[in-house]
């Protein structure tokens, strides 16, 4: 028991050992029972409203027809990714160029693909033949040529690629060309001091630096990618969304199969976002300093080493 | 060869824009000599020595490092660019040390030693890593050939820094204020690896506000002020007895 001896009052703790209490705001408790209502609200439609058809969901989750477009899909991601990433990096190279043509056409093809639809693009490529319908290979001032129906070659699944890998090309050559411009100046001054050239200064010193500010945003492109891939399904593609389609075409069970693709889509990408949180977090720990641990070291001994 | 080892600037001019930062610098160093540039910021000291490793190209005047014209070739009438092959070529002779360090961080400290021979002059990987941990012996760093920057103080990262440009075996080593950016514990350790590298007969040009070392060491000295080349002479001469007023000015300053 302590008396204080200022206020007169009785204390039965110590005011060293007094626990300090904070309050939850009133807002924390209305936006739980908001919360809670609003979720036993879509629970009970989930499961009274029989026009989801959840036994349908159930039928074709792994129904053969929607595995093999959700397979389609994942290839789509993989192939477009990856042409994206490198034609991205060529673009980032020739964005950073001093020799203006250069610099302007990296500029023009940014432009271009970042400003228009890629469901626009898509269709445009799909329908390339219109445009040119004869493609000549050759070697000019020669007679050595080979002529390409474009028609034959430009299938919905060619068009798809090259539409979603040219579109994704110029986002990540702006992930590319930011991880660039990360690296700094004193680096560039470093490697020109020892001689370097263009070539081994991009691969060994520039490339490996601007990697942790790459690779997440990278992992995010996959992530939009994966689900980017349902616009090729105007095409006739037949991966995940219009694997869904074929079948309530036939079957008019539209609701239960859009569904089943959103399912998968959602499975996947909650799938891919935690490699994404684990690289984000390694990328950011990095970034930070190791940990300043300072070897105790000899001193520089004068006239060591002559 | 004789001039190997050698500076020469003549009438050198050097203008950002509209403004000129240097002009009408002379300044000759020969093999073996050191020479210490000093000055308050902004008196181009940092860019004079910018220009002499090729970061910054001049306007005008002549500027020969080991009797070779920098980044250029002489005609009768006019200096000619030379190709980035043969600029890298002539880059590879200079030494270059900065304020910041600026090591590879992606590197470990016997692999920033070994960039320049083994990515530059493709030396083999296995020697090179025997002659940096020499190097790196050299300068005091013996046992931290594994360690990444990132992990070394700052003393230690211009040492490293310092082996680094003595891998390329440079015919001239340039300082741009090498202690500036170190804590004052760090600052002897760099000190005195740089002494023991005059004692070796290396030419130096080493911008700097370490008066103490600039006594000791140099042999001759230069001070700089709104670009041009103030007073210049025997380094103890002019420390202890500047003639210039505005020298005399900065040092009752800074000593």
């Amino acid at each position: 028991m302590v008396r204080t001896v200022e206020t007169g009052r009785v204390d039965t703790v110590d005011a060293s050992q007094k626990p300090r209490i904070h309050r939850k705001r009133p807002l924390e408790y209305v936006s739980w029972a908001v919360f809670i209502l609003l979720a036993a609200g879509l629970a009970y439609s989930l499961t009274t409203n029989p026009n989801y058809q959840w036994g349908v969901v159930a039928q074709y989750f792994t129904s053969e027809s929607i595995l093999r477009g959700l397979g389609l899909t994942l290839v789509l991601t993989a192939v477009s990714m990856l042409l994206g990433t490198l034609i991205g990096l060529l673009v980032a190279v020739m964005r950073a160029s001093s020799i203006r043509p250069i610099m302007l056409a990296a500029s023009a093809y940014i432009t271009f693909f970042r400003g228009t639809p890629v469901l626009v693009q898509l269709i445009f490529w799909f329908n390339l033949a219109a445009l040119y319908p004869h493609l000549a290979i050759g070697i000019p001032f020669t007679n050595v040529s080979q002529t390409i129906d474009v028609n034959q070659i430009m299938s919905a699944t060619t068009a798809a690629i090259i539409g979603l890998s040219l579109n994704e090309a110029a986002y990540m050559a702006e992930i590319i060309r930011g991880g660039f411009t990360s690296v700094g100046k004193g680096q560039l001054e470093a490697a020109d001091s020892l001689g370097m050239s263009g070539m081994t200064k991009l691969r060994k010193i520039i490339i490996p630096q601007a990697m942790p500010a790459i690779i997440p945003a990278t992992g995010n492109q996959v992530i939009g990618m994966f689900k980017e891939t349902s616009l090729v399904s105007v095409l006739g593609v037949a991966e995940l969304l219009q694997s869904a389609q074929l079948i309530y075409a036939r079957t008019y069970q539209t609701i239960p199969l859009l569904i089943v693709a959103c399912l998968w889509y959602l499975a996947m990408t909650l799938l891919l976002s935690y490699p994404q949180s684990l690289i984000e977090k390694r990328y950011s720990r990095s970034t930070a300093a190791i940990g300043r641990t300072i070897m105790p070291t000899e001193p520089a001994q004068i006239g060591e080493g002559k | 060869m004789s001039e190997l080892g050698t500076v020469h600037v003549r009438a050198l001019r050097k203008c950002f824009g509209e403004r000129t930062v240097l002009q009408c610098i002379d300044l000759d160093v020969a093999s073996g000599e050191i020479c210490c540039i000093i000055g308050p910021s902004g008196s181009g000291k940092s860019t004079l020595l910018r220009c002499i490793d090729g970061l910054e190209s001049i306007d005008s005047g002549v500027l020969r490092v080991n009797g070779e014209d920098l980044g250029y070739y002489e005609t009768p009438t006019a200096y000619h660019a030379l190709n980035p092959k043969q600029v890298a070529r002539q880059r590879t002779q200079m030494g270059v040390v900065f304020q910041q360090f600026n090591l590879f961080p992606n590197m470990t400290a016997a692999e920033n030693v070994m960039s320049g021979p083994v990515l530059v002059k493709g030396a083999s990987k296995k020697e090179s890593r025997v002659r940096a941990t020499e190097l790196l012996a050299s300068v005091g760093l013996r046992g931290l050939e594994g360690h990444y920057p990132s992990q070394l103080s700052g003393g230690q990262q211009q040492r490293v820094a310092i082996a680094r440009a003595l891998a390329m075996d440079p015919s001239v080593m340039l300082f741009d204020e090498p202690t500036s950016a170190l804590d004052p514990e760090w600052v002897g350790e760099v000190l005195a690896v740089m002494q023991d590298l005059a004692e070796r007969g290396m030419t130096m040009l080493i911008a700097t506000h370490e008066m103490g070392f600039a006594r000791e060491v140099a042999d001759t000295l230069i001070f700089m002020d709104g670009g041009v080349v103030v007073e210049r002479g025997d380094a103890r001469e002019v420390i202890t007895n500047p003639k210039e007023p505005r020298t005399k000015q900065f040092l009752r300053m800074v000593l």
